[in-house]
């Protein structure tokens, strides 16, 4: 079994870190909440909706960001965003979705590049754009900063907590324990698919955290 | 949107490449259809020319004896071949298309044909029939057998699953790109067809167009199927491969050592042997019998006198007719064995659908076996009228300048057979529904899953 027991909300504006081995149970988590997987019992609701009944519905206040961006590679940045936020049903205008790369941190030169030429940040910045084209209340991250550089990784953690400022609920699976720490509101630790500890993150240092979560796994 | 997702399927490596060496083999195939049909053309101007030069030099030489002249005079039955017989030569390339007969017995006549390349013969045409039957799906699976498993493979579909409220559609999206860029190519190649064979835009085109419409779409609804099986890409290629290699090659190689087997023709040889033996015994057979056995078919002519030199015109010719009559069960036996075999084999087709479209596209073009069985009937007709035509003549020593000559011009077979049109769509339609169907029900319950 994945997961056991498992209890855990996040608010709007809230930042929920999750944290824990590899297996412990963090992407089937966020594979829940996206519809990928049906619980064998109890229940994932998103804006108090039934995910496995309601797949359709859910879906549209989710973004998504898995640890490895895969998009279009014969399309450029700026045509991969352009495409997935109409998957979504958004025109956006050039300038629009120029802004939105830049927002995410994609250098403009990088914009009319095709993605084969990407290196994994700048995939991971382009799923960025994506998520944020989307204007999501919920966003699902799985490990978003693996391949981000520490600068790229620091403005991300920015433009997290400018989201959770406009009222969106975040759920992020990471091993980056300060990075939690930061950013958080709240530290969820995982281990062999049950939630743990649920500590509030501004109660913590990151030493404390770090202390913590390696008495727990 | 759509545009970005042509986009991203034109750009993939090897597609162009694809797609512009399934357009030269497509002008490479109107241009050899093209050919074909010149070299019909020509030939039937050559015959006729032939047959006019032959009979004012035979009857400058023979005007005293119609029994000699007519041993020597080819009178000539062309089968026409439709413009569009240049996109499916069908037996075309193989059967003859004109029969040259004198009045003497059909059934040695019956199979003179053409000079042709046995090289060409083994490896058969490159028409347009085999572009579409055999190179486009082949295009068409290396375009669609990794739809939606290569980017489950990736992990783009999950991108895909949570950006996207209806994930059919955007499923319906990736086919409809790649099948109407495959339509968009066949559109182009008949466009280019009707003006280089001067095709007429009739009733036979539109069937011939539909026919092959609906052939491409066949082949996208069993990629729409396999797709949708949730399989991994290269299971996916091997099992689309294994399809076309079993529906293109193995089944009609099997449903031909079928037919052959189930309808053997022994007949073939016995026609021959019959036909020689039982006009070859005759030199030595009382000549009062043969002529008996002739009036038996024809008893108009019992007041012709009994021969009483040692070679009489009359006695000659009943033995050539007496020759066919004598092989005339065994042939009629052929022909019925060769008809059951286009029967059966049109038969086990129809669940066999590329089998079926090549069969179809040659009933259409008038290139098939069925019109070739009818032109050799047709020839029997023609022959039998001319034979009764002239027995009139030279039994009543009608000399060679009271015939009008000139009216023995070549004579045309047009196939006025039906075709079906409608019914001959069916069981494409039926597996073409059943495969997308399938795919359907499948779609609907993987296509959200990562």
């Amino acid at each position: 079994m994945a997961l056991d027991a498992l209890n855990l909300t996040v608010a709007p504006g809230e930042i929920f870190c999750l944290l824990g081995q590899n297996g412990a149970g963090k992407t089937t988590t966020i594979n829940l909440f996206l519809g990928f997987l049906q619980p064998t019992s109890g229940q994932a609701l998103i804006n108090g909706l039934n995910v496995a009944e309601h797949p359709q519905e859910t879906k549209q206040f989710l973004a998504y960001l898995p640890e490895t961006v895969m998009l279009y590679a014969n399309l450029t940045g700026l045509e991969n965003l352009d495409f997935f936020a109409s998957l979504a049903g958004f025109t956006l205008s050039r300038d629009e979705l120029r802004s939105l790369l830049s927002r995410a941190g994609l250098q403009a030169e990088a914009h009319t590049r095709r993605l084969a030429s990407y290196s994994k940040g700048m995939r991971q910045k382009v799923g960025i754009a994506i998520a944020l084209a989307k204007q999501a209340k919920v966003l699902l991250l799985d490990e978003p900063t693996s391949g981000l550089d520490p600068k790229a990784s620091n403005e991300f953690s920015d433009l997290l907590t400018q989201l959770s400022a406009d009222g969106t609920a975040i759920l992020m699976a990471t091993h980056d324990i300060f990075r939690s720490k930061e950013v958080g509101t709240h530290i969820g630790i995982m281990r062999a698919g049950h939630l743990v500890e649920t500590l509030p993150a501004a109660d913590l240092t990151a030493n404390e955290l770090e202390a913590i979560y390696l008495q727990t796994v | 949107m759509i545009h970005l997702a042509f986009k991203n399927f034109i750009r993939a490596r090897g597609i162009r490449a694809g797609l512009i060496l399934l357009l030269t083999a497509g002008v490479v195939s109107l241009l050899i259809g093209r050919q074909f049909l010149n070299r019909q053309t020509q030939a039937v101007s050559d015959v006729r020319a032939a047959q006019q030069t032959d009979f004012t030099r035979n009857i400058a030489i023979h005007q005293d004896e119609l029994g000699l002249l007519l041993y020597y005079l080819k009178f000539s039955l062309v089968n026409t071949s439709l413009p569009i017989s240049g996109l499916s030569m069908g037996q075309r390339d193989i059967n003859p298309s004109i029969q040259s007969v004198t009045i003497r017995a059909l059934e040695s006549q019956r199979y003179d044909a053409d000079l042709t390349n046995p090289a060409n013969l083994l490896l058969g045409n490159l028409d347009f029939s085999f572009v579409l039957i055999y190179l486009f799906p082949l295009l068409l699976i290396a375009c669609c057998y990794n739809l939606v498993s290569d980017e489950r493979e990736s992990g783009t579909w999950k991108i895909v699953v949570v950006q996207s409220p209806n994930i059919l559609s955007a499923i319906y999206r990736l086919y409809a790109i790649r099948v109407g860029t495959l339509l968009a190519l066949l559109a182009l190649l008949f466009l280019l067809a009707i003006p280089l064979l001067r095709l007429p835009p009739n009733n036979t085109l539109a069937a011939f167009v539909g026919l092959s419409v609906l052939y491409v779409l066949f082949w996208a609804t069993v990629c729409f199927w396999i797709t949708s099986l949730r399989k991994s890409s290269s299971v996916n290629a091997l099992l689309l491969v294994s399809i076309w290699l079993g529906l293109l090659v193995l089944l009609p190689t099997l449903v031909n050592t079928y037919v052959i087997a189930r309808y053997p023709t022994p007949e073939a040889l016995e026609t021959t042997l019959a036909a020689r033996k039982g006009y070859h015994e005759k030199w030595d057979t009382n000549k009062r019998q043969t002529m008996q056995a002739f009036f038996g078919h024809y008893p108009q002519f019992q007041s012709i006198p009994a021969p009483k030199l040692a070679f009489d015109w009359p006695w000659y010719y009943a033995m050539q007719q007496v020759g066919d009559d004598e092989a005339s069960r065994a042939a009629s036996a052929l022909r019925q064995k060769v008809g059951q075999r286009e029967t059966v084999s049109r038969q086990l087709a129809q669940f066999i659908p590329p089998l079926h479209a090549q069969l179809q596209l040659n009933e259409l073009a008038r290139s098939g076996l069925g019109n070739q069985l009818r032109f050799q009937e047709a020839t029997g007709r023609f022959h039998e009228k001319l034979r009764l035509h002239f027995y009139q003549r030279m039994f009543t020593d009608t000399p060679v300048k009271a015939e009008n000559w000139n009216r023995f011009d070549v004579q045309t077979f047009r196939d006025e057979a039906p075709v079906s049109g409608l019914a001959g769509l069916l069981p494409l339609l039926v597996f073409t529904g059943l495969f997308a169907g399938l795919g359907w029900l499948n779609f609907r319950k993987t296509a959200e899953m990562a």
